[in-house]
């Protein structure tokens, strides 16, 4: 245990860096002076400032640091920021009205943000800035039920307003309610798109189930519905709703073997897909002439040992692939398919988490780059073949090694100077280094290695108060 | 035998930007620097010649640029360039592709290369003619949008592969030494290793002025060049329009328009 520091002295590493992305990783464990010259350093750069306010992965104490400016863009910036929290864009919004955004429009951003409080949703609605920020909110799962109410509500007063039904029926908020009332009045897609949301209410399905149009019957088909219904849509004419009924888990096995004639591949598809299937019907699709539906059923946990020895022969190296990667797959299989002619089927035997040890120093021999990627990532894999897959020349490989949970410490170090920064960067939360070894990361020359290297240290700080 | 290789420090736009007030560019602290992607290439194609030959090779880089290129310049450090030179002075600013074309042919006759490679375009303005001119300000065959290279250092002659219209290549000898504008794909681009980069920040990088290179302030800037930015702006939407409805009604849209336009 070399390394025990406190919070402040991380703080104080990541001003002294004069890094602005160091500052923002500990911005959330400092506080009095530290915490003010770490709010100095990022206002002091107008350029970092638009970058933080953007950026996917400044934390969200600082976003909400930094709608303490006063820059229209930086506002902006973080209205359209998915990260940014509530009490900011409340700020942000009280801001605007009071003309602080200079002409620049914030509030339909604010309208479309998924962390918009319902209360301020409320207010936007009242204050009525024109069609496009309420359709906003009406797109917004934030808005609840009684507001997306309140906005259906403005359909019948004016014709404009009509676009609110069809973003309504999408927005997963939508009550049985709201959705009732769009149904009664929507066209097909809308009435469509009703029924495919997760709470349209049975009656809405019993009324469509009389309904002729295909779309409305293409999403029926997916939800709970009779099985006379099911056994109507069978026979339907469009190829997408006997897809449907081929995918549902309701559908009796009386019509499973009715669409096994389908002439459809795509039917085909769906059922070889089934955890249901019985051995019979597996042992048909088996044969297809469809090498995707014979893939699936390669790839199917419920076939039999015995088919996926067939298809361990297909002409279709997809299909022999599949078999590798299937986790029934038997060793004596993962054996011979070790020794395919294809790479790309050897590649899913050294990916496969059945190989045993043996069959894995034999891939490890060759010099596929997807064979020994598969090797690099296998859990089975002896840590001395590791090691020396983590010096190969090919990125693909070296990530191989970084990702796999059982590559020890003394295996990982040398991949803390990998060319790749993406590399460096996975290692940052890798369990196996301990806090020592992450420190360097600390001084990496690209700044998201940074910027995670001092994260990983401050949510330590957080959670402990030391480094061990 | 010396490479010399002209990079590019460019400029990407964040999403929401300013124009600067005069309105001829826009506002600096909205852009991000990085190293042009096609000079990545040239540079590991100098590499490539570099590290497969048995004779001593010198890879330099050259920019023209004010301090902030530096950085670019340590990047080509990092990644095995012997030596990295700016050439800056604030006369330069608002020259456009045929004068800084002027100015890297002045540091090759300063430097005597045997070979100059340039991307085939920056990112960031396109022109696809700063190689080229550089070529015509020293007399020296070129040829552009390289995708293959064959050349032994110290021989009178390369032979290139151009990348043509319709996945066409032409295969081309070109006397050397010569100007080659490079193409993204010629080779693989390595990452710089860490150790690279550590002795590329010590690693001095040579700031040379117009006067070093038999340049005066007249030869250069917006004065002296062919052509002239007047502004910058973003044209007016005009027959772009959303298609609106449900995800099934926009699929359904989607497809009647395709059908229309394949006269289904």
């Amino acid at each position: 245990m070399r390394v025990k520091k406190t919070a402040y002295t991380l703080v104080d590493k990541a001003i002294s860096s004069g890094d602005v992305y160091n500052t923002a990783a500990v911005y959330g464990i400092s506080d009095g002076r530290r915490r003010k010259l770490l709010e100095n350093m990022v206002f002091s750069k107008r350029r970092e400032l638009l970058r933080l306010a953007s950026w996917a992965h400044t934390p969200t104490e600082v976003l909400q640091m930094l709608s303490d400016s006063d820059d229209s863009f930086v506002m902006l910036r973080l209205c359209k920021n998915p990260k940014t929290p509530s009490e900011a864009l409340t700020k942000l919004y009280v801001k605007s009205f009071k003309g602080s955004s200079k002409g620049v429009n914030l509030t339909t951003h604010i309208a479309k943000h998924q962390h918009t409080l319902t209360n301020l949703l409320a207010i936007i609605i009242h204050v009525n800035e024109g069609l496009e920020i309420l359709r906003a909110i009406s797109q917004n799962p934030s808005a609840n039920g009684q507001l997306l109410m309140e906005l259906l509500s403005y359909s019948p007063q004016d014709e404009k307003y009509k676009v609110f039904d069809k973003s309504v029926a999408s927005n997963p908020s939508a009550s049985a309610e709201a959705l009732k009332v769009i149904y009664d009045r929507g066209d097909a897609y809308t009435q469509a798109a009703v029924i495919a949301h997760a709470n349209c209410p049975v009656l809405l399905l019993s009324l469509a189930e009389s309904d002729s149009d295909v779309f409305v019957q293409r999403k029926l088909v997916c939800k709970c519905v009779k099985l006379d219904v099911l056994a109507n849509l069978a026979e339907n004419k469009d190829t997408a709703v006997r897809c449907g009924v081929a995918s549902n888990e309701l559908t009796p096995q009386s019509l499973i073997k009715k669409l096994m004639d389908d002439s459809s591949f795509e039917v085909r598809r769906r059922l070889a897909k089934r955890c249901d299937l019985q051995v019979a019907d597996i042992e048909r699709l088996m044969n297809d002439e469809d090498s995707w539906v014979r893939l699936w059923i390669a790839r199917n946990k419920i076939t039999p040992l015995r088919v996926l020895k067939v298809l361990s022969y297909d002409t279709c190296h997809e299909v022999r692939r599949a078999v590798a990667s299937n986790p029934r797959c038997p060793v004596v299989l993962l054996e011979a398919l070790a020794k395919d002619n294809n790479a790309w089927v050897r590649s899913a035997v050294a990916y496969q988490n059945k190989s045993p040890m043996r069959l894995l120093v034999d891939l490890a021999k060759e010099s596929n780059i997807d064979v020994l990627s598969g090797v690099a990532n296998n859990r089975h894999t002896p840590q001395s073949i590791l090691q020396e897959l983590a010096l190969s020349s090919e990125s693909d490989i070296r990530r191989g090694v970084i990702l796999n949970r059982n590559a020890r410490r003394t295996t990982l170090m040398p991949l803390l100077e990998d060319p790749y920064y993406l590399h460096r960067l996975m290692l940052v939360d890798n369990p196996m280094l301990n806090a020592d070894d992450k420190l360097q990361l600390c001084e990496d020359p690209d700044f998201n290695v940074r910027f995670a290297a001092y994260s990983w240290f401050a949510g330590l700080e957080k959670s402990t108060k030391t480094w061990v | 035998m010396k490479i010399l290789v002209a990079v590019k420090q460019v400029a990407s736009l964040d999403e929401d930007f300013e124009m600067r007030v005069d309105k001829k560019d826009v506002e600096e602290d909205f852009l991000l620097y990085d190293l042009n992607e096609w000079d990545d290439f040239s540079l590991e194609e100098a590499m490539k010649i570099k590290e497969s030959s048995d004779t001593e090779i010198e890879v330099v880089v050259v920019s023209v640029g004010p301090v902030r290129v530096d950085e670019s310049l340590r990047k080509c450090l990092a990644k095995g360039a012997d030596r990295a030179i700016r050439v800056w002075d604030e006369t330069i600013e608002g020259s456009d592709s045929i004068v800084i074309g002027r100015i890297l042919a002045a540091v090759a006759k300063k430097e005597v290369p045997d070979m100059v490679f340039a991307g085939v375009q920056s990112s960031d303005q396109a022109y696809s003619s700063t190689g080229i001119s550089t070529a015509a300000y020293l007399d020296w065959p070129h040829a552009a949008v390289v995708a293959d290279l064959q050349y032994k250092p110290g021989s009178s002659s390369a032979v290139i592969r151009r990348e043509l219209e319709g996945g066409m290549l032409q295969e081309v000898e070109i006397n050397c030494p010569a100007v080659l504008t490079i193409q993204l794909g010629i080779n693989k681009p390595r990452y710089a290793s860490l150790r690279g980069i550590k002795q590329a920040a010590a690693k001095p990088i040579e700031e040379i002025s117009l006067a070093d290179i038999g340049l005066s302030p007249a030869d250069v800037g917006a004065g002296s060049s062919m052509s002239r930015v007047r502004r910058m702006y973003i044209p007016a939407k005009s027959r772009a329009q959303m298609i609106e409805g449900t995800i099934v009604e926009q699929v359904a849209k989607l497809i009647q328009i395709i059908n229309e336009f394949k006269g289904a």
